[in-house]
């Protein structure tokens, strides 16, 4: 149980930055994701965070102490990593135990504990086994276990469900989210994966090239990314991105490239009339069975259905769009469309800083 | 027969035909002057020199052992040393009662480097694989670096440093000069092995409470077996096999080890052939028995089941 807060830390390798000037502040309790492209930092965060890499400046916090020179064995964290990490020499119980042998707690106290967490993973009858016996579900089972024995401050996990197959990966969520729950403790996960970072996190904090993007509720970071790159990342399919200027028109303001001309939100669009801009349409915002006037035209040029929905691509002017419809909708290629947005769900970006531009009001 | 499946049924063969004859070479090749050392040693003078020679001796003579073993209950005097004759078994070439206190050096001082050359190696493996230290590129280079000057032109040098120190003939001088041959090998030989080791593992250790001591105890130690013991034989048998150093630095018994006692048996005038090949199996007996207790040792795959995979 700790509040976790980074204060400027950054970290050079050499002439490298890896992470700049990070300001963060976790709650206690709080279950918050690292979410980014590899090689945006965020592993190397957690790292700091976990004390397994010195800073180049900046300081960091857990509750009222200052860790920043506390080396890792010192700083009571446990971690999850991607590959698993059990000692080959060890059994599933003196793997889960060996945190505690450690800290020199008496062998009942940890027998018990061993036992405890392992009837809550599901893994008591592998106890006796070694790391190679196991199948890489079971595997993660036991290095879960083995860091929620411990009591931790905080529990760092670096992207624990990458190397499992999508069925468990799902259920492992689950009970990652679970633990969460019942532990009371600080979660820090990192991963690249936006399913696991949405369904996960109380808070997301997106990282591009070492610099922190955004720091928000999933709702947030997926409803209102503060820039282009936050907006693209997360997402699936990713957002559309197209290149025009806001108009003023008779019917209020619109955004327009040649034929393809959106209705824009008063809100945002006010006065701006002639500034060129990016807007991003979620595919799933479109919609595009519609006789409304202000709909736009298009071609279907790819129907690919998924089963629980189809994505369909439009070709409308000199863009194509992806757009998500229902399973039920019969499209086939070749089709004409039409197609309008909610205003309300069009994104705007500045297309030279690439920042979302807000509503005035 | 088709001439497709006349293929199928002896191209098999052939290739373990081939592979059968040059495994023999290689055999042949690298155990040939053991088997005539000691079939040698069991040998009297005449069996030896015959033409052709003898691979299996035609009489066993265990008297050269017998005068190995005894040399030093005899006393070598200017009357009997000629009375010995060479030809005979239990001929004792001067100097013969030394072999086995040389053996004994030759131990001390191996097994001492072996030790002292693990204990150093493994922390400076350690602080180099592991922990990511400035300087550690170069503190890597100018370790391996000393292993480019060949042992020849350190001689002189070496010699006056160990003359100023006060310790020409003991066993400390050669000690400290065969930890300074071995450590940079064995550092670099560990340090590769340290960096298979997943970084993963070390990070565990360190979050499962392990100080940087802790991390190499529990985890890269017992991960590292077949690379701690090929470290300690290589110490160990670097030591063992030593000549040039020895020859220098020491100057009688107090300290002399056994490759230089062994080469003072070759005389002006008389040399026993068997003698000195039944000190040399005495001299390979003890790398043998190692290699023979950690061969199994030296299988790697432990770290199989650590990671993903």
């Amino acid at each position: 149980m700790a509040r976790i807060r980074c204060e400027g830390v950054t970290k050079r390798y050499g002439s490298v930055l890896a992470v700049s000037a990070l300001d963060l502040d976790i709650a206690d309790r709080e279950f918050m994701v690292f979410l980014g492209p590899s090689g945006c930092g965020k592993t190397t965060t957690l790292n700091i965070i976990a004390g397994l890499e010195q800073i180049s400046d900046g300081e960091i916090w857990f509750d009222d102490r200052r860790v920043t020179l506390i080396p890792p064995h010192k700083r009571e964290i446990a971690m999850v990593f991607q590959s698993y990490a059990l000692y080959p020499q060890k059994t599933v119980y003196q793997n889960i135990a060996f945190g505690l042998r450690m800290r020199g707690e008496p062998a009942g106290r940890i027998a018990a504990k061993v036992k405890a967490a392992a009837e809550e993973l599901e893994i008591s009858h592998l106890l006796d086994r070694r790391p190679q016996q196991l199948s890489g579900g079971q595997r993660q089972r036991v290095a879960l276990g083995r860091a929620l024995v411990r009591n931790p401050a905080a529990f760092l996990m670096d992207e624990p469900l990458s190397n499992l197959d999508a069925a468990l990966r799902v259920s492992m969520r689950t009970l990652i989210k679970k633990l969460h729950r019942s532990m009371g403790t600080t979660f820090i996960y990192v991963t690249h994966d936006q399913a696991e970072a949405l369904t996960l996190a109380d808070r997301i904090t997106v990282m591009r090239n070492g610099v922190v993007q955004q720091v928000d509720t999933p709702e947030g970071i997926y409803n209102r990314p503060l820039n282009r790159f936050v907006a693209g990342f997360l997402g699936s399919p990713q957002m559309n991105f197209v290149e025009g200027e806001i108009r003023e028109g008779a019917t209020g303001y619109v955004f327009a490239r040649g034929e393809f001309v959106l209705k824009l939100s008063p809100d945002i669009a006010r006065g701006q009339s002639g500034r060129s801009v990016i807007i991003g349409l979620r595919p799933e915002d479109v919609d595009f069975i519609s006789n409304r006037t202000e709909a736009c035209a298009g071609r279907a040029m790819l129907v690919s259905p998924l089963g629980s929905e189809q994505h369909i691509n439009v070709q409308t002017g000199d863009i194509e769009l992806i757009v998500r419809a229902p399973k039920e909708a019969r499209i086939v290629v070749g089709d004409q469309l039409r197609m309008t947005v909610d205003p309300r769900h069009v994104h705007l970006f500045d297309p030279a800083t690439e920042m979302a531009i807000k509503s005035s009001s | 027969m088709s001439e497709r499946s006349f293929l199928y049924r002896w191209q098999p063969l052939g290739r373990g035909v081939i592979l059968a004859l040059f495994s023999l070479l290689l055999v042949a090749y690298v155990a040939g002057p053991v088997a005539w050392l000691v079939s040698s040693s069991l040998q009297s003078e005449a069996d030896i020199t015959a033409v052709p020679p003898n691979w299996i001796p035609p009489k066993v003579m265990w008297g050269n052992f017998e005068a190995i073993f005894t040399a030093g209950q005899r006393t070598v005097t200017y009357e009997n040393r000629y009375q010995g004759d060479p030809t005979a078994g239990r001929f004792l070439p001067s100097g013969a009662e030394n072999l086995l206190p040389s053996v004994w050096n030759s131990f001390v001082v191996g097994l001492w480097v072996a030790v002292i050359n693990l204990l150093v190696s493994i922390t400076a493996a350690y602080a180099i694989a592991v922990i990511h230290f400035r300087g550690r590129q170069t503190a890597l280079y100018s370790i391996l670096i000393t292993r480019v000057i060949p042992d020849i032109a350190l001689i002189v040098p070496l010699f006056l440093v160990v003359r100023n120190l006060g310790l020409i003939n003991t066993k400390l001088s050669l000690i400290i000069t065969y930890l300074a041959v071995t450590l940079p090998f064995t550092i670099f030989i560990l340090i590769s092995y340290f960096e298979q080791i997943p970084r993963d593992l070390y990070r565990a250790a360190r979050a499962d409470g392990c100080s940087h001591w802790q991390a190499l105890l529990h985890v890269y130690l017992p991960l590292s077996v077949p690379a701690l013991i090929a470290s300690l034989m290589f110490a160990f048998l670097t030591s063992w096999n030593e000549f040039i150093f020895a020859l220098i630095l020491t100057q009688n018994i107090d300290a002399q080890t056994l490759p230089i006692v062994i080469s003072g048996f070759v005389m002006d005038f008389t040399t026993s052939f068997s003698f000195v090949n039944a000190a040399g199996v005495i001299a390979i007996v003890p790398p043998v028995v190692l290699a023979f207790l950690f061969e199994k040792y030296i299988v790697s795959g432990l770290t199989a089941g650590a990671v993903k995979g």
